[in-house]
C-alpha cells in the first residue's frame, strides 16, 4: 500500500517536468527542421546559381558582354552572341503582355464587381483555373495544328492587308513567328494576369466605391476613376507577373516560333527565344564554349526574369500589404 | 538426335543464365543458330544517337526474343549526350551519327582506347509541299539544292529549277525552307553534302556540323517536326531521313548523283554508295555524293563506339557478342524500318574492329560470322 501511495506522489512532478521538457525540446526540433527548411532552399538557391554561372564560364570569358549585342549563332565556328533571342523574348512577351492584359484587366473587372452577370462568374472562374492548368506542350500542339494555319491563311494577311504600311506587319507570313508565339503567351498568361488582377481589384475598399455611386457616379465612371487608379499599382505588379511568365515559356513557344536566328522588324517573320535555343540545342552542343553559351543564356534569362519578378512582387505587396493604411 | 542435344543444352545454357549465372555460362556452344556464340547473361546500357533508334530499338528487342539472359536498353538521347555518357562510363555503349572528333576521342583516353563501329545506314530525301507536284516529280541537282538552303533561289518558279523540270508548272510562291532547330546527325550528313557539292555553301557557313548557322530557313525539333512542318506548310521543303518521308508518305524530289543521274532516295541507293568507298573509317566516313549510276547522293553511317578495355569481361563479352549479331543478322531489322544494309565491306571492318575490343589482354569476340 504505501508503495502504491509513493508511486502515486511521485509520478505528479515527473510527468510535469517530461512534458515541459517535451515541450521545450519539441520546440527546438520543430524551430531545427524548419530552420533547416529555410536554409535548404537558400542553399539550393546557391547551388543553382553557381551551378549555372561555372559551366558558362568558358563563354564568358571568350565573349564577355559582346555576347548581348552578337547577332550571330554559329556552332562550326564557335561564335555565339545572344541579341537575337534576347530580341525574340522580348517581343513575344510583350506581344503576349499587350493582347493580354486588357482582356485579362476586363475579366478581373467582370470577376470582382457586384454588377456582373451571376450566373456566368463560376463558369468564368473554372474556364481560368482550367486554362490556367493546360501543360504548356499541349498549348503547344494546338498552336502548332491549329493556330499556324489559322495566322497564315487568314489573320496575318488580314493585318498585311489593312495595317501593311506598318514595317510591322509587312512581308509573306508563314504562320510562324513572333505573332504567332505572342499570341501563344497571351493564351497562357491570360490566366494569371486574370487571377491577380481580380484579387487586386477586389483589395480596393468597398467604402470608396459605394461613397463614388452615392456621389452619382455610374458604374463605368467608379471603375475608371475611382478603382482604376486606386488599384493601379497593383495591377501593374499582376501584368510584370504575367510577364515574368512569359519571358521563361519554352516548350510552346519553340514550336511556333521558327526558330531562327535573325531580328526582324516585322511580326510575321521567324525569329529565336532564349529558352528556345536552349532547348533546341543542349543534346547537341559539344565542346566547352558551345555548351557554356547554353548556360549563359540561361543566367541571362534567369536574370531577367528574377528582375521582372521581383519587382513585379514589390508592387503587388505594396498594394495588398499597405491596404490598411491607404485608408 | 545431335539437334535435340544440341537445343538441350544451349537450354540448360539458358536456363542457367536466368538463375544468374554469368560468365559460367559464357562457353556454351550453340552450333545450331546463327553461328554466333551464346552471350553470357548481362543488362546492358546504350545512349546516343536518334536517327538509328527505331532500329536499335527494334534489333535489341529481337536480340532479347533470342537470348533472354541478355537485355538492352537504348536511350535515344542524341549523339553528343551519347558520347558524353560513353566518356562518364555510365553506359556500355554509345551512339553517335558522326564518330568521335579527334578532341572527343582525346577525352575518352585517346583514339585507341575507344572502337567505333558503323551499325547502319541511312540516306535523306528532299521533302517538299508544292500543289500539284506529286511524288518524285520534282528533280533537285547539287546546284538547286546548295542556292535553295543559301537562300539564292527564293522562288519555286526561278529560272534555274524550271531548267531541270521543264514538263512541271512550278508556282511562283515563295520557297519556305525548313531545317533542323536541334544538333543533330541528320544535319551533319546534309551539311557534309552541300560542302562537297558547294563551296559557296562551305564559304558561307564553315563546312559540315551537326547544327550551323542556316542561312535562311525555319528550324523544327526532330525528323518528325520538320516533317510535320514541310506538310503543313505549302511551298515548304527540308531534308528528311528516307524513314520518316516513306512513312508519312511526304512528296521527295528526285536527286541528281555524282553520275548525273537523277535517282529517288532509297535504301539500296544508300548502300550502292557506301559500297563505293571501300576505305571507310572512323575518320574518312562521309560517303555523300558518292558516285555510282545508283548511288543516293546524301547518305551516311551512324556508328556506335566501345571502350577498347573491357573492365568487366562478362560485360564486354555480352556487348561484342551483340555488336557482332548487329552489324550481321540484326541488319535484318533495318531493312524493315528503311534503312539500307551495311555493304560487305563495312561489315568485315566492324568485325575486325571489334575483334581488338579486349578484357585483361584477351580478346573478347571468339567467333566472327
Amino acid at each position: 500500500m504505501g508503495k502504491g501511495t509513493a508511486e502515486r506522489v511521485a509520478p505528479a512532478p515527473l510527468v510535469a517536468t517530461s512534458r515541459q521538457r517535451r515541450l521545450i525540446s519539441g520546440d527546438d526540433v520543430f524551430r531545427a527542421v524548419a530552420f533547416a527548411a529555410a536554409a535548404l532552399i537558400l542553399v539550393i538557391a546557391a547551388i543553382f546559381v553557381v551551378a549555372l554561372i561555372v559551366p558558362a564560364l568558358p563563354a564568358i570569358a571568350r565573349f564577355g558582354l559582346g555576347f548581348f549585342i552578337g547577332r550571330t549563332w554559329d556552332p562550326v565556328r564557335t561564335q555565339f552572341g545572344a541579341l537575337s533571342a534576347i530580341y525574340g523574348t522580348a517581343v513575344t512577351s510583350v506581344i503576349g503582355l499587350l493582347i493580354a492584359f486588357p482582356i485579362g484587366l476586363a475579366a478581373a473587372l467582370f470577376l470582382a464587381e457586384e454588377s456582373g452577370v451571376r450566373l456566368l462568374r463560376g463558369p468564368l472562374s473554372f474556364a481560368i483555373e482550367l486554362l490556367a492548368g493546360i501543360p504548356s506542350v499541349v498549348i503547344g500542339l494546338f498552336a502548332f495544328f491549329i493556330l499556324t494555319p489559322l495566322m497564315r491563311d487568314d489573320v496575318d494577311p488580314f493585318l498585311n492587308h489593312t495595317l501593311g504600311f506598318l514595317p510591322l506587319f509587312q512581308g509573306s507570313p508563314s504562320g510562324y513567328g513572333y505573332l504567332t508565339a505572342g499570341l501563344v503567351l497571351a493564351i497562357m498568361v491570360l490566366p494569371i494576369m486574370t487571377a491577380l488582377s481580380r484579387d487586386v481589384i477586389r483589395a480596393v475598399p468597398r467604402a470608396l466605391r459605394e461613397a463614388s455611386l452615392a456621389l452619382g457616379a455610374t458604374n463605368a465612371e467608379t471603375i475608371w476613376s475611382v478603382i482604376l487608379p486606386y488599384a493601379r499599382v497593383g495591377i501593374t505588379g499582376a501584368a510584370l507577373l504575367s510577364l515574368g511568365r512569359a519571358l521563361g515559356e519554352t516548350i510552346a513557344v519553340t514550336m511556333v516560333i521558327g526558330n531562327r536566328n535573325e531580328i526582324s522588324a516585322s511580326l510575321f517573320a521567324s525569329g529565336y527565344t532564349l529558352p528556345s535555343v536552349i532547348a533546341n540545342e543542349f543534346t547537341e552542343a559539344v565542346g566547352n564554349v558551345y555548351l557554356g553559351s547554353l548556360f549563359y543564356l540561361g543566367l541571362v534569362l534567369v536574370l531577367i526574369t528574377i528582375a521582372v519578378n521581383v519587382l513585379a512582387r514589390l508592387l503587388v505587396w505594396r498594394f495588398t500589404g499597405s491596404e490598411p493604411m491607404a485608408t | 538426335m545431335k539437334g535435340i542435344l544440341v537445343a538441350a543444352s544451349v537450354a540448360a545454357g539458358l536456363l542457367l543464365a536466368a538463375c544468374g549465372g554469368t560468365s559460367s555460362a559464357t562457353t556454351t556452344p550453340a552450333t545450331g543458330g546463327a553461328g554466333a556464340p551464346t552471350p553470357p547473361a548481362a543488362s546492358l546500357n546504350g545512349a546516343g544517337a536518334t536517327f538509328p533508334a527505331p532500329f536499335y530499338q527494334a534489333a535489341f528487342y529481337a536480340y532479347n526474343q533470342k537470348f533472354s539472359q541478355v537485355t538492352v536498353n537504348y536511350q535515344p538521347v542524341g549523339s553528343g549526350a551519347g558520347i558524353q555518357q560513353l566518356s562518364k562510363k555510365t553506359v556500355d555503349f554509345g551512339a553517335s551519327d558522326v564518330p568521335l572528333k579527334t578532341s572527343e576521342a582525346a577525352a575518352m583516353g585517346g583514339p585507341d582506347k575507344v572502337v567505333q563501329i558503323a551499325s547502319t545506314l541511312g540516306t535523306e530525301s528532299l521533302a517538299y509541299n508544292l500543289q500539284g507536284i506529286g511524288d518524285g516529280q520534282l528533280k533537285l541537282t547539287p546546284d538547286t539544292i546548295a542556292a535553295i538552303f543559301l537562300g539564292t533561289i527564293k522562288k519555286w518558279n526561278d529560272p534555274a529549277l524550271k531548267a531541270d523540270n521543264s514538263g512541271l508548272n512550278l508556282p511562283n510562291q515563295d520557297i519556305r525552307v525548313v531545317h533542323r532547330s536541334d544538333g543533330s546527325g541528320t544535319t551533319y550528313i546534309f551539311t557534309d553534302y552541300l560542302s562537297n557539292v558547294s563551296a559557296a555553301w562551305k564559304a558561307k557557313t564553315g563546312g559540315p556540323g551537326k547544327s550551323v548557322n542556316w542561312p535562311v530557313g525555319d528550324g523544327a525539333s526532330g525528323n518528325a517536326g520538320v516533317a510535320t512542318r514541310i506538310t503543313q506548310t505549302p511551298g515548304a521543303i527540308g531534308y528528311v531521313e528516307l524513314a520518316y518521308v516513306l512513312q508519312t508518305k511526304m512528296t521527295q524530289a528526285q536527286l541528281k548523283n555524282a553520275d548525273g543521274n537523277f535517282v529517288l532516295p532509297s535504301a539500296a541507293g544508300a548502300t550502292a554508295a557506301a559500297s563505293q568507298y571501300l576505305g571507310t573509317s572512323p575518320t574518312n566516313f562521309s560517303i555523300v555524293n558518292a558516285p555510282g549510276k545508283d548511288s543516293a547522293p546524301i547518305s551516311g553511317y551512324s556508328w556506335l563506339m566501345v571502350y577498347t578495355d573491357q573492365p568487366d569481361k562478362t560485360k564486354g563479352t555480352a556487348t561484342v557478342d551483340l555488336l557482332d549479331w548487329l552489324v550481321n543478322d540484326g541488319q535484318q531489322y533495318a531493312v524493315n524500318l528503311h534503312y539500307a544494309k551495311l555493304p560487305s565491306n563495312m561489315v568485315a571492318n566492324d568485325i575486325a574492329a571489334l575483334k581488338g575490343v579486349t578484357s585483361g589482354g584477351s580478346a573478347l569476340l571468339k567467333v566472327s560470322s
